[in-house]
């Protein structure tokens, strides 16, 4: 064909489209009765008459990342252009004002224009964890806009769409926000409680047990299960109320979803109740999850070898595993010597083929070394080894009276129901194995260097 | 009739058919978006005189995304630190220029938009960014609400990150003597800047740690660090430093920025370092 010709077909084919180009479709029914600007604007007028119908205000609970934060509870109350704010981030609950508009990008979104408390949040110099420098608490405060539901306002973060709700404040809410704070240190757990934390759950038939780590800073806990071979694991965000804690993600015990735990101030748990008997609870227990066998090379009569453990002033009085009762008992022995005078080392050898078994007690300063002998036998139910009173002696061999002064302390170590012994992972200072020993009835931990 | 004519006709009729075929016979009406002036503050009629009316440059202080690296963690200033922070930029950098290089000289070569955030910009490794200069068009200054009129080593900070990006936008008007500035110190470049402090910097012939990332900031942290401290200062500066080389190194550095100063625009730089050390007086004495 020649190209004249494929020219004219070609201004031919053109001129059909234009011809069928101008087709009235105005005929079908348009989808919606306003066009989408109209829509936008009546989007973003719903969404701020929303915002300031409420007559308290809005609560939210925002969790920024629940894979490695907690949720920090806002309260809002809007008013043509300016928001009253209140949080529990820090231990300043007051209500301070600042802006906030409505704006229009991918959709609708609430975002909060000038400082105020939310903004603590999304500060890149001010991070609980040093795995979060640069990147604050995550926080955003430009909130899309996804409608309602149950009368609760859904929104989006603008950042990591992460889902938050606003629901509706009641008075109460704004004058119990500092509880919330007066909750953290029971989430954080009392020194005088005892020193095992877990999280116990109950499907109904079954009781399962979790290690329970709270980190404060980043309002994180991380619990693993303590059955052998399981890897189940409940890692949750924390958020606190006056009552007690929220939870994201949930709990989930059996087909149900715990995330509302009440705290008990007697017992010092965290209790949530779902239905059929299904519970949840994060407790204290005086006795270790996970019982251990390290307690078996050190009783007497089964052949085992000389070994020593010391607990060595020096380089582990600070150590964070020695508990608080152990820290006084040590303070309370040294406040009993000179100025001069302190409490250098408690150690204990066992199986020594000539001396058998004692508890050594050192001191700086002078004063002489006490000995107390004693025998080791075990308590294979509970898993402890129990030390069995002999003799004290002094430096020359002599026997002695009790010492007054070492008798607060002697008694947890020889306390009857015996000692949980555990070879533990860490170091401290030295290359030396860290073993610890902790009373079966009380709050008392020692740390101790092994010395084989 | 020729071919070439014949087209010419038919193209001529199409586009009749085409400019005609769809006209609507609605008349247009309002604008349906919010084209109303939101009302303002007493803080955007000070911004208003001061930056909008008087130097064309605006002021955005209020939370825009659009502006804003969004990867980053920061938020908007507390309005009350929005005016103090402002009255030092104006005073200590627009007049200092105004007052050497003529009243015009800002309102001609000038960013167009100030975006002001409250906190600070910490990188993820560690380092603090101060400020940005986009396109030579938006200055962003951080640490708006850690601003303090009366402590002289705050102010000199947060003056240092506007005559530091200032700087950025005049080079890229009329470019420096990247020759000369690239031999005095030609090996002790490194992205790896923030290893070293500002002490070991200054040994090498750097006047501050940053000035090593490469010769641009180089030349803009020489000429800002003359214009946020005294000649006293900066004089004690030098003599702080123990390497003759390095002090050498620094006063060459000296002489290509006070050369094109004088070459570029005619100022001397000198008098504008002794300007700006006057108004920072009179700033924290205010």
């Amino acid at each position: 064909m020649k190209l004249k010709n494929i020219l004219k077909y070609l201004f031919i084919a053109v001129l059909a489209m234009q011809l069928a180009s101008c087709d009235n479709k105005e005929d079908v029914d348009p989808i919606f009765d306003q066009t989408p600007t109209e829509r936008l604007n009546a989007q973003k007028k719903e969404l701020n008459d929303l915002l300031e119908s409420s007559e308290f205000g809005w609560k939210a609970v925002y969790f920024t990342d629940t894979t490695q934060l907690g949720g920090f509870t806002h309260l809002f109350k809007f008013k043509s252009g300016s928001v009253d704010m209140a949080s529990d981030f820090d231990n300043d609950t007051a209500i301070y004002k600042s802006e906030y508009g409505i704006e229009l990008g991918s959709t609708v979104s609430l975002v909060f224009t000038t400082k105020n408390k939310i903004h603590l949040l999304s500060d890149s110099n001010n991070f609980p964890v040093a795995s979060l420098r640069g990147k604050g608490y995550k926080g955003d405060f430009q909130f899309l806009y996804y409608g309602q539901d149950n009368g609760q306002i859904i929104f989006k973060t603008n950042r990591s769409f992460e889902e938050l709700r606003f629901v509706k404040a009641t008075a109460q809410d704004w004058t119990n926000l500092a509880l919330n704070r007066a909750m953290i240190p029971n989430v954080v757990g009392a020194s005088t409680r005892p020193l095992f934390r877990l999280l116990e759950t109950n499907d109904g038939a079954k009781i399962s047990q979790f290690d329970f780590n709270f980190t404060q800073p980043s309002r994180f806990a991380i619990a693993n299960s303590i059955e052998t071979g399981s890897s189940v694991s409940y890692n949750m965000g924390i958020a606190y109320t006056p009552t007690g804690i929220i939870v994201s993600p949930a709990v989930k015990v059996g087909t149900q979803k715990l995330s509302e735990f009440t705290y008990d101030a007697t017992t010092g748990n965290f209790n949530a109740t779902g239905t059929a008997g299904v519970t949840a609870s994060i407790k204290y227990s005086n006795k270790p999850l996970v019982l251990t066998d390290d307690y078996k090379i050190l009783i007497e009569g089964k052949g085992n070898p000389a070994t020593a453990f010391a607990y060595i002033a020096a380089n582990l009085a600070t150590a964070p595993s020695n508990s608080l009762l152990c820290n006084t008992l040590l303070n309370q022995v040294n406040a009993q010597l000179s100025s001069t005078q302190k409490l250098s080392r408690v150690q204990f050898t066992f199986n020594n083929p000539a001396f058998g078994s004692y508890i050594e007690y050192r001191f700086n300063g002078g004063k002489t070394t006490i000995y107390h002998n004693v025998t080791v036998t075990e308590d294979p139910v509970n898993k402890t080894m129990i030390l069995n009173h002999v003799s004290w002696e002094n430096n020359l061999g002599a026997i002695i009276a009790e010492p007054t002064l070492l008798k607060n302390i002697d008694k947890e170590l020889l306390d009857t129901k015996g000692l949980y012994v555990k070879r533990e992972l860490f170091k401290i200072a030295f290359s030396n194995t860290i073993y610890t020993f902790t009373s079966a009835s009380s709050n008392f931990r020692l740390t101790t260097y092994a010395f084989q | 009739m020729k071919l070439k004519t014949q087209y010419k006709k038919i193209i001529l009729f199409s586009a009749i058919v085409l400019l005609g075929a769809c006209s609507g016979e609605e008349a247009l009406k309002e604008s349906q978006l919010d084209v109303s002036t939101p009302a303002m503050s007493t803080l955007d009629k000070w911004i208003e005189t001061n930056y909008v009316n008087t130097y064309n440059i605006k002021v955005q202080y209020k939370w825009d995304q659009n502006v804003v690296d969004n990867n980053r963690f920061l938020y908007p200033p507390i309005q009350a630190q929005v005016q103090p922070a402002l009255e030092i930029v104006q005073k200590i950098w627009l007049q200092s220029y105004s007052t050497i290089a003529g009243a015009d000289f800002v309102k001609k070569i000038a960013p167009r938009e100030f975006v002001l955030v409250g906190g600070r910009n910490l990188n993820t490794t560690g380092t603090i960014t101060l400020g940005l200069a986009e396109g030579g068009q938006r200055i962003t200054l951080f640490e708006t609400d850690l601003v303090d009129k009366k402590n002289r080593d705050n102010v000199k900070r947060f003056v240092h990150t506007i005559q530091h990006e200032y700087i950025h936008i005049l080079n890229q008007y009329k470019p420096f003597d990247e020759k000369t500035l690239s031999k005095i110190t030609p090996t002790g470049y490194t992205s790896n800047w923030y290893a070293t402090s500002t002490t070991v910097a200054r040994e090498e012939g750097f006047i501050t740690d940053y000035a090593r990332s490469n010769i641009n900031e180089d030349f803009a942290e020489m000429a800002s660090t003359m214009l946020v401290n005294s000649k006293a200062e900066y004089d004690a500066i030098l003599a702080g430093i123990t390497s003759v080389k390095a002090k050498a190194d620094i006063k060459a550095k000296e002489a290509v920025i006070v050369k094109y100063f004088k070459d570029a625009y005619n100022i001397d730089f000198y008098k504008l370092r002794d300007q700006a050390e006057k108004n920072t007086l009179a700033v924290i004495n205010g």
